[in-house]
């Protein structure tokens, strides 16, 4: 490392210690870079919140062969519930699996308490070389004839030089929008995610759950649990815990004028969730913004200097069916990291050169997912499926399963009748349709 | 001038979480902090220096408490020193003021000797009064200014209630700083990288010339009593497997219940026996008889 005029010179500066942060710093030290790891927060992941469902496992086991055995893992997630939700009902579909790719290592995903697995994985890179700093706040890239060449720290002469800068700073990133590279964001982009550890004894959690041993279950829910705002709940097991919390789209919370905590209190409150979360105790409450809107908000991804990763550059899949972030966070860090080598390799720190980060990312597969499910966050936050269609799904359940005597209709009278209860057109039914298929199927 | 600084590593009393069935405290859940009256102390040292003094921060602690003295070195001082005992788990404050006045007296003897009036952790306040023991320095606690006239110390003590009391103490001494007295400052960027990278020389015993036993202090033998205290007032309380109205006679009466006989049934051997008892039961009579 060059140290000259007192002011030390990095390969790479990486900024925020998260999954992509650490992910990008670990594989830049491998290779034998200089590399700077900045965090704001007193240890990395003291500001960081998530679910927190972790689906990356077999990308981190490349990395680190038998990760889970020495990180701070909660559960290995191998049941999931989707749960349609009216006031009063709830519908679901439960998915729960011991066939190898669920129960078995590499496994498919655990729960994870991100503040405990943040400081792992940047213990990770530290030990790879990587120089974490912490406390200290990235105010702004430094720019010389427009080529990025280190950042501003928020201390005393805090100006820390660098070849390339990788911004991992989060859903709002300070950095990326500094550097021109991203725009104000919409606040339909963005969601507000407010979030509740339930402390409960790991018997209990077990019982209620129906789990046997580190076996976990991740249940997501849709439709009334959030009111008449776009948004959808969670409920995650760790080990003696729970994760629970709430997502509403900013633009709705607004709209709505409802407040994320009375939302949270009301899914808690509701029948299905009441008595899965009885007798526990809360032990942190925490909030945080997630980028939504998928491919749509993505930014330009690599400039002179700089590239972005993570949740800054919205690498989250919000579609329904697949709720994940951190394995792409890690995806996109790898990449960045691997395009900060071969460019550190020419020693050509320009945005032709750092282009390579855009293979890479269709390589580790974060863009394809992303554009395949392009549609997906649009039609996930609209009004129909937000708030009609789980209203619907209860409406007929409890239509079909209830025996009071009366004739029993057949399905499409049935359907056909609730339907017009809820105040849909058919034709809106077909036209969703239709964004389904092209959300999910082709 | 010399001075030298103690501060200690304690949990973050935000982060202890105490587990309300067993007591037992989660250890994984808990982070670590510098104590923030030592933290004080240690500004108080730093705006004290003179360019041509030199300020040393001392702890007594395992490896992670280096990051304390990181810190510290990152916010300024020249020295640091971390004294420990592989394979200890904790000190008692008798231990630590031994180990911090063995360590300085072997190093050098500072000028003045700054440390935290107490810690947050057990806040015993205990060590330095024993530091200034084992140097044979005079020790003021409790301190929330002092200014320094040459070899004295003027300095502005907390009392009960509110109160002040100023003073005057010849150097050298152990001043005790408490948490208010000052705001550790910011460190500036290449300051705090050079502080992450630089090695924090360690002391274990046998380099302080101390073996296991002169830690090994006998436990201390005082007398147990129990204070005084009032006998508890005897609240009446009415039957309970008494009908209402009559609980309500029982309570109105004050528990004073009123005199009444009773009659005893039966032969006059049986009547004899029952009265017997009743005064046997009362200690009136042997039973025996």
């Amino acid at each position: 490392m060059a140290v000259n005029g007192g002011s030390e010179h990095f390969d790479v500066i990486v900024v925020g210690a998260g999954p992509a942060g650490s992910a990008a710093a670990l594989i830049a030290a491998r290779a034998g870079l200089s590399v700077a790891l900045i965090e704001r927060g007193e240890y990395p992941g003291a500001k960081n919140v998530s679910g927190a469902v972790f689906y990356g496992s077999a990308i981190l086991n490349k990395l680190i062969p038998g990760w889970w055995e020495q990180a701070p893992v909660e559960r290995h997630v191998c049941r999931r519930d989707l749960v349609l939700m009216s006031p009063t009902t709830s519908v679901s579909l439960d998915f729960r699996s011991s066939a190898a790719g669920y129960s078995e290592p590499p496994y498919n995903g655990f729960t994870i308490l991100r503040p405990k697995f943040d400081r792992w994985f940047a213990a990770q890179a530290e030990a790879a070389g990587a120089f974490l700093l912490t406390s200290a706040v990235v105010d702004d890239v430094i720019k010389e004839d427009g080529q990025v060449v280190g950042v501003q720290v928020r201390r005393d002469m805090g100006e820390l030089r660098g070849d390339v800068v990788i911004a991992c700073d989060g859903a709002n990133s300070w950095l990326a929008r500094k550097a021109g590279l991203q725009r104000e964001l919409h606040t339909h982009e963005l969601s507000l995610g407010v979030k509740e550890v339930i402390g409960l004894d790991e018997a209990t959690i077990r019982e209620r759950f129906q789990l046997t041993g580190d076996e976990g279950v991740a249940l997501e829910y849709v439709g009334a649990v959030t009111d008449s705002v776009h948004g959808g709940a969670f409920l995650y097991t760790n080990r003696d815990s729970l994760s629970l919390g709430i997502l509403g789209q900013l633009s709705s919370l607004v709209e709505h004028k409802k407040r994320p905590y009375d939302l949270l209190e009301a899914f808690k409150a509701h029948p299905a969730v009441a008595p899965l979360v009885r007798g526990g105790t809360l032990r942190e409450y925490s909030a945080h913004l997630i980028p939504e809107a998928g491919w749509n908000m993505v930014p330009t991804l690599y400039g002179d200097g700089i590239l972005v990763a993570g949740d800054a550059a919205g690498f989250c899949l919000a579609t329904g069916i697949y709720i994940e972030g951190i394995n792409y966070a890690i995806q996109s860090g790898l990449a960045a990291g691997t395009a900060a080598v071969e460019a550190c390799r020419r020693q050509d720190f320009t945005r032709y050169s750092l282009m390579k980060y855009m293979e890479l990312l269709y390589q580790r597969n974060v863009l394809t997912d992303l554009r395949a499910y392009r549609h997906a966050p649009a039609f996930v936050n609209g009004e129909r499926l937000q708030n009609v269609y789980p209203e619907l799904a209860a409406r007929i359940s409890e239509s079909l399963f209830r025996v009071a005597g009366d004739r029993k209709q057949k399905l499409l009278p049935l359907y056909w009748q609730t339907l017009q209860q809820v105040g849909t057109k058919p034709r809106h039914v077909l036209k969703d349709l239709y964004h389904v298929a092209r959300a999910y199927l082709w | 001038m010399h001075i030298a600084v103690c501060l200690s590593r304690l949990p973050d009393p935000n982060t202890v979480e105490v587990d309300p069935l067993t007591g037992a405290v989660d250890a994984s859940r808990m982070l670590y902090i510098l104590n923030p009256a030592d933290a004080a102390a240690l500004e108080r040292a730093l705006q004290l220096r003179a360019p041509e003094d030199r300020v040393t921060a001392l702890t007594v602690g395992p490896a992670e408490a280096d990051s304390i003295l990181r810190d510290a070195l990152a916010v300024g001082a020249d020295d640091v020193l971390r004294v420990w005992e592989e394979g200890r788990t904790s000190t008692r404050p008798a231990v630590t003021a031994l180990l911090l006045a063995t360590a300085l007296r072997t190093t050098e003897l500072p000028d003045m000797l700054l440390c935290g009036t107490r810690s947050l952790a057990t806040g015993s306040g205990k060590v330095p009064a024993l530091i200034a023991e084992y140097l044979d320095w005079p020790v003021v606690t409790d301190i929330v200014d002092f200014t320094l006239q040459g070899s004295m110390v003027r300095f502005l003590r907390r009392l009960a209630k509110g109160a002040r009391s100023e003073g005057e103490v010849m150097l050298p001494a152990v001043l005790a700083v408490e948490a208010g007295a000052a705001a550790l400052r910011y460190a500036g960027l290449p300051d705090l990288m050079k502080a992450k990278r630089a090695a924090i020389p360690v002391q274990d015993l046998s380099e302080l010339g101390l073996s296991p036993v002169d830690l090994n202090f006998p436990a201390p033998t005082a007398q147990a009593t129990m204070p005084p205290y009032r006998r508890p007032r005897e609240i009446f309380v009415p039957e309970a497997s008494l009908p209402p109205h009559e609980r309500v006679l029982q309570v109105m009466s004050a528990g004073i219940a009123q005199k009444s006989g009773r009659i005893v049934s039966g032969s006059p051997e049986q009547a004899a026996d029952q009265i017997i008892a009743f005064l046997a039961d009362r200690g009136f009579v042997d039973r025996a008889g």
